[in-house]
């Protein structure tokens, strides 16, 4: 079994406009473990997107304060690249576009940088598996001509961050809200590649705003973050109260002083 | 054993006496012509040092290859050879001192003639004077050549010696062909070169002209390519420049005749402290003609590469079209480049376009590559070919893009050296 564990976690990052430093995380903890699927909820500008990204190792984000371990072993001195060779991974919600690289010859690169230099995965098991997993996720053997995400829908980038996922086989899959612009096909169809994936080796954080997307994959465990902190840790159940009373309720409850970002 | 003679004992006995003549106008005017006019460039930017009289040097060499066609190594021809299909239709690949002798007539009438001319500017003047080596393709009225000519170009800086190759290519009309070459160097003696093409594509003929460049950095590099493309004509660049060296290059399409075409497609890969200064030109001359030009340069280290793309409408050419596309990116905060569009138009009922662009590589493109475990470098290299990408898919032919690719990674690979992961 692998642990990913967020220890008081500060982070900023640098507003542009003001010219200074703006802390986001105001001490997260949050332990991850292979085999759990665990959900983090939260209202708009609350820090989920930072938390992701700090946990990949985006140099965009400072951490200021605390820790993250994977098995003991602080990443935060490691950089992206050899974060994700340790087996994270992050589905972005804003996949970059990286014209004249077909997608097939990325997944090769990203699966061959993760085994010894003299033995790359032979051709014809990569391309086995490339089409089990165009199949799950219902996608066309031209996308992996195609450059990689350049003039991709909304959805199709979403599609093909999960066949990287599914190529891949990380053991920490964060997974940046997925769901946003997919409609209800697309949304059961990502969900089928990630249920895909559980297993006793693999665990995910999945990070969204709405209950639905768990209908199809649900969670062990619900944090709900606000203000950059996280505020209450529950089951699928406490989803499904926030999605009928709204962030305000729980927020009122636990008698916290945050302004939600859309709240007049 | 090198048996070193200069040209009046050697070479001239055997060249016409009207080249000779050439070579003696043209070396009276070098002293009266200044260097070719470039923006950004300066005089003592690269210095080309005077070179003596021509000399030719002997050597037996047993370099030969079964796949290219021609071979020359320094100023020696150790390969030449045709298809019999082609041989029969009357296609002619010839070392350029035999094409005196055996063409004389398609020599006189257009080698530095109507295209290149001597007068033009002090380094064409050297190069008539000096010329050494080169080759002559003949594509005769309606022949379609069955395959690539494919030629290598070796400089031998084994010693000294200056490297004067001229390069004529006439394809007749309603002919079509590729033509292939690759420039290396042997040898690190600190030598010129001054490499010249001539291109004649009569009215109906398809040319490609694809070349492939790796020399050494001790070698000075001065270039000029141009065509005189008539109706209908046909002609696509793709050059790969990976050369080491210090560069004044020269690309020019003239578009002379109605309906002709011009596609200019270049890359350029810069490191260390090499400076490279290129001008692609396409010029409108025929009405309803299209000049394309499409640049991308990648510099690394302390390098500097000044791309000129320059488009100009004649008045006449109407219902023409003019587009180009210059894009450089920098590798390194020490690299100096600069993309600049140049549209001259004096016609109205044209169309033009032109964008240019210099900047760093993408860094939400590198996260995003590294994200998924793939080392710095290696992303770097993969970022920089898709960069190249847009122009080295549109080289037709899959081994020649294959070629520039590898050489692509060994130059990108020896400019990263000095970074850790």
């Amino acid at each position: 079994m692998s642990v990913l564990e967020i220890k008081d976690l500060h982070v900023e990052v640098k507003d542009d406009e003001k010219k200074k430093m703006k802390e986001i995380l105001k001490g997260v903890n949050m332990t991850l473990k292979t085999g759990e699927i665990h959900a983090v909820m939260g209202p708009n500008g609350t820090g989920k997107s930072t938390l992701s990204e700090t946990i990949m190792g985006n140099p965009y984000y400072h951490v200021t304060q605390g820790d993250i371990l994977l098995n003991g072993e602080s990443i935060l001195d490691m950089e992206v690249d050899e974060r994700a060779r340790k087996g994270l991974f992050l589905a972005m919600q804003y996949p970059a576009e990286v014209p004249g690289v077909t997608n097939a010859e990325f997944l090769r690169t990203a699966i061959n940088v993760r085994r010894p230099k003299d033995d790359p995965m032979p051709i014809s098991e990569f391309l086995n598996e490339l089409d089990k997993n165009l199949d799950l996720l219902d996608m066309d053997e031209a996308m992996t001509e195609r450059y990689l995400n350049e003039g991709f829908s909304g959805g199709e980038k979403k599609r093909n961050e999960i066949l990287q996922l599914l190529m891949i086989k990380p053991q920490f899959a964060i997974l940046d809200e997925i769901d946003s612009g997919l409609d209800i096909d697309a949304l059961k169809v990502v969900s089928r590649g990630v249920n895909a994936m559980r297993s006793e080796n693999f665990a995910s954080l999945i990070i969204t705003h709405y209950q639905r997307l768990l209908n199809y994959i649900v969670p062990d465990v619900v944090h709900v973050m606000m203000g950059g902190r996280v505020v209450k840790d529950g089951g699928p159940e406490l989803a499904q109260r926030l999605e009928n009373e709204g962030y305000s309720g729980l927020r009122d409850e636990l008698g916290l002083d945050i302004k939600l970002v859309d709240e007049d | 054993m090198d048996k070193k003679t200069d040209f009046s004992k050697n070479k001239l006995l055997h060249e016409p006496r009207w080249l000779t003549q050439k070579r003696l106008a043209a070396k009276k005017l070098i002293p009266k012509l200044g260097m070719p006019k470039m923006e950004h460039f300066k005089e003592n930017d690269i210095v080309f040092a005077d070179s003596e009289s021509p000399v030719f040097i002997q050597k037996i060499e047993n370099n030969t290859d079964n796949k290219a066609n021609f071979i020359q190594i320094g100023t020696q021809t150790v390969q030449a050879k045709l298809s019999q299909a082609m041989t029969d239709k009357g296609v002619k690949l010839l070392d350029i001192f035999d094409a005196f002798e055996q063409i004389p007539d398609i020599m006189q009438k257009y080698f530095m003639t109507e295209i290149i001319r001597a007068d033009e500017n002090k380094l064409n003047a050297i190069h008539l004077a000096n010329l050494n080596s080169g080759l002559v393709l003949y594509i005769p009225k309606n022949v379609a050549l069955d395959e690539p000519i494919e030629v290598k170009l070796i400089q031998d800086s084994r010693q000294k010696l200056d490297w004067y190759c001229h390069i004529l290519i006439i394809a007749e009309e309603n002919s079509r062909g590729h033509f292939l070459q690759h420039l290396s160097t042997i040898g690190d003696q600190k030598n010129i070169a001054n490499l010249m093409v001539e291109v004649i594509a009569k009215p109906g003929s398809h040319l490609e002209f694809s070349s492939v460049e790796e020399l050494g950095s001790n070698t000075t590099l001065y270039f000029e390519r141009k065509a005189k493309i008539e109706t209908d004509a046909h002609i696509q660049w793709a050059i790969g420049l990976m050369n080491s060296c210090d560069t004044v290059g020269q690309i020019d399409s003239e578009l002379i005749g109605e309906g002709s075409y011009a596609n200019s497609q270049l890359v350029s890969v810069t490191g260390g402290q090499q400076k490279v200064f290129l001008n692609n030109r396409v010029t409108n001359h025929g009405p309803h003609s299209t000049g394309l030009i499409n640049q991308r340069g990648v510099l690394l280290d302390q390098s500097k590469l000044i791309f000129n793309g320059i488009g100009q409408i004649v008045h006449g050419a109407h219902g023409s079209k003019a587009d180009q596309k210059n894009r450089v990116l920098m590798m390194s905060p020490d690299a100096r480049g600069d993309a600049n569009p140049l549209l001259l138009i004096d016609e109205n009922d044209v169309i033009a376009a032109h964008a240019a662009s210099v900047g760093p590589v993408d860094p939400v493109q590198m996260n995003y590559l590294m994200s998924r475990g793939i080392p710095y470098k290696q992303a770097q290299r993969l970022v920089i070919r898709g960069f190249l990408g847009a122009v080295l898919d549109a080289i037709p032919d899959k081994d020649v893009r294959k070629k520039m690719i590898a050489i692509l990674e060994r130059k990108l690979i020896n400019g990263q050296r000095y970074r850790k992961n």
